[in-house]
């Protein structure tokens, strides 16, 4: 990690992720082409000054930064926790039950205590007006301004903060839908008022009520958290530009984001696979999977095709109480399984890992806080393969007496077997099911996974990266040189972008190109008039095309992204070709003797900005530097069946060209790598640590 | 089992019986997933009316995708009876059987399942199991049925597939006998994705860990299951609970009520569930098999003693005997009709918890509406000049109060599961329909110290010419309370021909009924039963669901001896004491 000594120019771009425990400041200078690094405790209070501290840690000035990229918890939080504002939901006349009603499934089916989705709006504060639009978008009850009005008066009385709008069909013809914006806005100008056409032109009344009342819910605290950082940045100086990060990992302007807060749900874990993403660019790799491990939950996201793949909905919550968003997002899965997982013995005789956390308070009974039930940490501690006293640089002591009195008492004992076994039980059970999330995003999509790289990062990441990819045959894991700091690396990789969706249903077989280029110019010039809006000048804009598409009869469409060419020769047999091809990709079948339909149009403009360059290492030798080698230690590994004097090394003071064969643990200030036995590891030119894995075992 | 095992291979058992575990959770939720993703039919795409699941090679369960909890035996059955038919030693790899049996599955025509026999190194080691519902195998066009015959188009227990070779005289047969064949072909191509994706990840699972080593785990699953399932038995105090309810009626007879009695017998660690009394099958359409009175007993079971164990596998009912009468409503013989097939089942479990109410008041749940509330329709339409089938539904119920929560609104009923309705904006995109309203129904939910939750309406106005279909039943005998809790409102259902108002239906079935442009249809599915007394309910949770307008202040009143101001909606406290104390 490199320090500077003094401070250089104004060309700096400085990144800051916001995370539950802790800030993450990244920056390049541009000047000297060096990554600087900070970390602090996250400020719940006021999370403005955990940023400062960050960026003073990393020692850089706002006043010399060109632009300062953001991603925050604080609009997730605001939803998980429910503290968003008083908010209303107008809806078209006889619909205003559409968002309490939801989807009415019932997925843990013999739960007779099962509960259903808590809607952000009470239904008290659910009004209706009197219009009506076809799903053709025609006018069938025209727009009664005098309901609106009258409605208008109600949410004045009750004292709203944020008011949402949903009205039936508006994505076919959103006019009603602004007027009646309009005119609550000029009635209640302090109100954050949303309007769900302006989040997502796609069918399906339940979710896009669903996306704007959270929209409204989290509008008033989440603008003025931005503009409140807005503030903070410009009295420090900084005069450059202040942009958000999306759930999609693409960028947005302050401004847009203080209406549209709803984009930034994600912007952290989707932070993360762009920075994967930059990766696989700078080492010339096509195909990877992007996997995060923490305390709690492992998350994993895919680039396919030098692309980060994303998703059009996603359910926050779990599934079972969802509240869908429907805007495209980057397509992330993930699971229960994290350093603090707790395991236990039920009292049929299982042995269960997670979904249920020590947290971060007590953590896992080796933090010695009180926690007396056995975590992944403690299974690791125990094995040997973390250091009780290299944990965070040696900043925090683990308790290994505690860790093996949890395991043996919680585990062990109950299953009578031996506190070895009972550790290496824990963490095959807890690897299984991180390959799971790793599957879930590859081999379900219909990708082949052992094909892909594992670019772990996270705490936890480097810890189980080598076991997951051998339990799903993947033969390379990278290690990126900050994987604790991965998230707010990744932003500084990230582009301005707008994504456009509109639902539009056509048979290929009637598809006129006319009226497609015609949409499409109508969706890019959206697009292009947010960059405009944006003020920034990018060094070029990017434009995508894609459509979802289905056979005729069926509902689920597929996403086809299409070539730019495609449309230029009217070529409607590729675009049914494309179809066929990812359809039998996705799902192993597919029916090319069968009409398809168009659904959805989509669109995303991308204003590229300038990439800082990977930063080099200094070049070593094959073997590592003796400063870099910290001793051994017995550590057990499940190949062996046994405990085995393990080198150990410090990977500040490994050099590029240097190389390891594991058995090995690499540790660093916020992460430990783990390279099983066969595993043969070298530094690349940018300091990652590129693992070829070893065989599985039969 | 009672050998001395070494340290390691009791080890080895408990960490690999959870890997499996997860593991064959995952099988089957990623063909649940390829299943609905890939479907042409709403009532699999969206309303998720399929199931799809992993059997040992003896047909047992193993797991069950989130589904249908009245199909919780129907493919296990299948798969035994396929077995019996063709025998171990008929099945080769690349097999894949298929049948529609109605008596087989217990259920109806509409459920084609397919099973593929799973081969490890040519070792028949497990099945992937696929049931779906399609839109239409032939048969009568709406109205009731009184036998199998015109149902449609049985499909006896054959190879759809023989060693890889698809046998194409079937599925010409099949085009031939349906009235939408490329949508029948669409969802048999879904499911024949599932089952084969089913097979490849249940393969690399007998890969990674061996095929043994993977049933052994299995096997331990099952046992678990089972030491679960007890363990909750016994805590349900010994003795023998009965209850009774009954359906308005067959669809044939209007107005004959059929009775549903239930008993429950528990000793020690088992509980016999004996439905040996409901209601001889009936004439019109609402019967169900064998294999779906044991559905019955298994779901009020699970829902009692393992609720949120999963996978769902067979060890969990190894606690449970059934007993069933040949010829009832949930054990009908051929040729009942069984179209409707999935009604009286629910309204059998929601008795079955009835029964409990004395035993254990803290786990059982009052009534709901039971019913899916589905109007079938069907027509030509104007778009496209073609024939389309199409239903209107499901709508959400309320379910019943429990000892210590209100019931749930606006959710599906207990046949179904992860089932969905259908968006608004998605059906008057496809159907010409304008759907005037989708609302809760205020006061539907059951008075009680906790509520019953709120059922929702459904009115639908026909743009041009339709034909409309409804089998809706419990208008009569409404969601009922426990513990002094009041009854939720029925099921209903009105029509509004030609400007006129019709609300006096003697049920809720209408048969082949023409709506023309402008008429409508309004559905209202019932509300949940109440528990315990309604006077016992806090004044503030009153007052609050006045405020929400879940509850009238009418009923406020009436029903919970509760008076608010009627401008602040404020408790008024001296008015609700006088009223309160009036009634004991």
């Amino acid at each position: 990690m490199a320090f500077p000594e003094k401070r250089i120019n104004h060309k700096t771009r400085l990144a800051a992720d916001i995370g539950g425990t802790f800030t993450d400041v990244a920056a390049f200078d541009e000047g000297s082409g060096r990554l600087l690094l900070g970390k602090s405790l996250s400020t719940p209070a006021r999370l403005v000054d955990g940023v400062t501290n960050g960026v003073e840690k990393a020692a850089v000035r706002y006043a010399d930064a060109s632009a300062f990229l953001h991603g925050s918890t604080i609009a997730i939080n605001t939803l998980l926790e429910r503290s968003g504002a008083k908010t209303a939901l107008v809806t078209t006349e006889g619909f205003r039950d559409v968002y309490e009603i939801g989807r009415i499934n019932r997925p843990d089916s013999y739960n007779l205590y099962f509960r259903k989705h808590v809607p952000l709006v009470p239904r008290a504060l659910c009004f209706e007006v009197r219009e009506r639009m076809t799903a053709e978008g025609a006018v069938h009850i025209p727009l009664d301004e005098a309901s609106v009005l009258a409605v208008c008066e109600r949410l004045k009385a009750e004292g709203v903060d944020a008011v949402a709008i949903m009205l039936l069909h508006c994505y076919v013809n959103p006019v009603h839908e602004a007027r009646v914006k309009a005119i609550v806005q000029r009635e209640l100008p302090r109100a954050f008022v949303s309007a769900s056409h302006e989040l997502s032109q796609e069918y399906r009344e339940f979710e896009r009520c669903s996306t704007v009342a959270a929209n409204a819910y989290i509008g008033p605290g989440v603008s003025e958290y931005v503009r409140a950082m807005d503030e903070h940045l410009k009295h420090s100086g900084f005069g450059g530009s202040f942009l958000l990060v999306q759930s999609t990992g693409g960028l947005y302007e302050s401004h847009q984001a203080q209406s549209q807060c709803v984009r930034m749900l994600e912007s952290g874990p989707a932070a993360g696979v762009i920075g994967a993403q930059a990766l696989c660019r700078q080492l010339g790799l096509a195909d990877a999977v992007a996997f995060d491990m923490g305390g709690t939950t492992a998350k994993a996201g895919v680039i396919y095709r030098g692309e980060a793949l994303t998703s059009g909905v996603a359910l926050i919550g779990g599934y079972a109480q969802a509240l869908p968003v429907q805007i495209p997002m980057m397509d992330i899965f993930e699971v229960g399984t994290g350093g603090g997982s707790l395991a236990a013995v039920n009292a049929s005789g299982a042995l269960r890992v997670g979904p249920q956390s020590a947290g971060a308070e007590p953590g896992p009974a080796c933090y010695g806080r009180g926690g007396e039930l056995p975590t992944v940490t403690d299974a690791n501690l125990v094995l040997g393969r973390l250091g009780a006293r290299r944990f965070l640089g040696g900043e925090m002591t683990l308790d290994m007496a505690a860790a093996e009195g949890a395991i043996r008492d919680k585990i062990a004992g109950p299953l009578g077997v031996d506190l070895v076994h009972a550790a290496d039980g824990i963490l095959r059970i807890a690897t299984t099911a991180m390959a799971y999330a790793v599957k879930a995003v590859s081999t379900e999509r219909g990708l082949d996974a052992a094909a892909f790289a594992l670019i772990a990062y996270g705490g936890a990441g480097p810890l189980h990266a080598s076991s997951i990819a051998r339990e799903i045959g993947m033969e390379r894991v990278i290690v990126p040189r900050v994987p604790g700091h991965f998230c707010a690396f990744g932003m500084l990789f990230s582009d301005l972008r707008y994504d456009l969706v509109r639902t539009w249903f056509t048979r290929l077989a009637d598809v006129s190109f006319d009226a497609i280029h015609a949409l499409y110019e109508e969706l890019i010039g959206q697009g292009r008039k947010a960059l405009a809006a944006s003020g920034i000048r990018p060094q070029r804009v990017t434009i995508q095309r894609a459509a979802d598409m289905r056979y005729v009869g069926q509902e689920h469409p597929v996403t086809v992204h299409l070539p730019a060419d495609v449309f230029r020769r009217r070529d409607a047999e590729a675009l049914k070709h494309q179809f066929d091809e990812e359809h039998l990709r996705r799902y192993g079948t597919n029916a090319r003797g069968e009409p398809a339909e168009i659904v959805s149009l989509r669109a995303t403009v991308a204003g590229v900005l300038k990439k800082p360059p990977l930063e080099r290492v200094a070049r070593g030798a094959r073997e590592p530097v003796a400063s870099a080698r910290r001793g051994t230690r017995k550590v057990y590994f499940a190949e062996l069946g046994k405990a085995v004097a393990t080198p150990t090394f410090a990977r500040e003071a490994l050099r590029s060209r240097n190389a390891i064969a594991g058995p090995a643990v690499i540790e660093e200030h916020a992460s430990t790598t783990v390279l099983l036995p066969g595993d043969r590891m070298r530094v690349d030119e940018f300091g990652n640590l590129a693992i070829e894995v070893g065989r599985r075992a039969a | 089992m009672k050998r001395m095992k070494s340290k390691k291979q009791r080890q080895a058992d408990a960490v690999l019986t959870e890997i499996v575990r997860n593991g064959v959770i995952a099988v089957t939720e990623e063909m649940k997933t390829n299943l609905m993703r890939t479907a042409y039919n709403m009532i699999i795409y969206e309303a998720l009316d399929f199931t799809v699941g992993l059997y040992t090679p003896e047909g047992e369960t193993i797991s069950i995708g989130l589904g249908l909890p009245s199909f919780i035996r129907g493919m296990a059955e299948t798969v035994k009876a396929k077995l019996r038919h063709f025998g171990e030693k008929g099945l080769e790899p690349g097999d894949i059987l298929v049948t529609n049996d109605a008596y087989t599955t217990g259920s109806h025509l509409y459920h084609f399942t397919f099973s593929l026999p799973i081969f490890h190194r040519g070792k028949l080691s497990g099945f992937a199991c696929c049931m779906a519902h399609w839109t239409d195998v032939g048969g009568v066009l709406g109205g009731v049925t009184t036998d199998i015959y015109s149902e449609g188009l049985q499909i006896p227990i054959i190879k759809y597939a023989r060693a890889g070779v698809v046998n194409q005289d079937l599925v010409d047969i099949i085009r031939m006998n349906v009235r939408i064949p490329e949508r029948a072909m669409g969802d048999l191509r879904a499911q024949i994705t599932a089952v084969k994706t089913g097979e490849r990840r249940f393969l690399e699972l007998l890969d990674r860990y061996g095929r043994d080593e993977v049933l052994a785990a299995i096997r331990n699953i099952m046992d678990q299951s089972e030491v679960a399932a007890r363990a909750r038995t016994r805590t349900i105090p010994d003795g023998v609970y009965e209850a009774e309810s009954f359906m308005d009626d067959d669809g044939v007879e209007i107005g004959k009520p059929v009775p549903i009695k239930v008993r429950v017998v528990k000793q020690g660690e088992e509980m016999t569930i004996d439905l040996s009394q409901v209601a001889k099958q009936v004439r019109g359409f609402y019967n169900s098999g064998t294999t779906t009175g044991y559905s019955c007993a298994q779901v009020a079971y699970k829902c009692l003693t393992s609720p949120t164990d999963y996978p769902i596998n067979e060890g969990s009912f190894r606690s449970l005997k059934v007993v069933l009468a040949p010829g009832t409503v949930v054990s009908a013989v051929k040729p009942a009709a069984m179209r409707w097939w999935m009604t009286f089942p629910m309204t059998v479990v929601d008795t079955l918890f009835k029964a409990m109410e004395k035993a254990i008041p803290d786990r059982t749940i009052a009534a709901h509406h039971a019913d899916l509330c589905v109007a079938l329709i069907n027509g030509i339409s104007p778009k496209d000049g073609r024939f389309f089938l199409a239903g209107i539904g499901p709508m959400g119920g309320g379910f019943g109060a429990k000892l210590t929560e209100d019931g749930n609104s606006a959710t599906v009923c207990m046949n179904d599961g992860d089932t969905h309705n259908h968006p608004v904006e998605q059906m008057e995109a496809k159907y010409p329909l304008l759907f005037e309203r989708h609302a809760l129904r205020p006061d539907s939910g059951g008075a009680g110290r906790y509520r019953g939750g709120l059922g929702t309406e459904q009115a639908v106005q026909a743009r041009s010419p339709i034909n409309i279909n409804v089998q809706v039943d419990r208008v009569h005998c409404a969601p009922w309370g426990l513990a002094g809790g009041a009854s939720g409102a029925g099921n209903q259902v009105t029509l509004r021909l030609g400007g006129k108002e019709i609300a006096d239906l003697p049920n809720a079935k209408v048969l082949m009924k023409r709506l023309n442009p402008g008429d409508a249809i309004t559905v209202r599915a019932g509300g949940g039963g109440g528990f315990g007394p309604p006077h016992e309910r806090e004044p503030e949770r009153v007052a609050n669901d006045v405020r929400q307008g879940y509850v009238s202040l009418t009923a406020a009143a009436e029903s919970y001896g509760v008076v608010l101001d009627p401008r602040t909606l404020e408790v008024d406290q001296a008015a609700t004491a006088k009223r309160r104390e009036k009634k004991p």
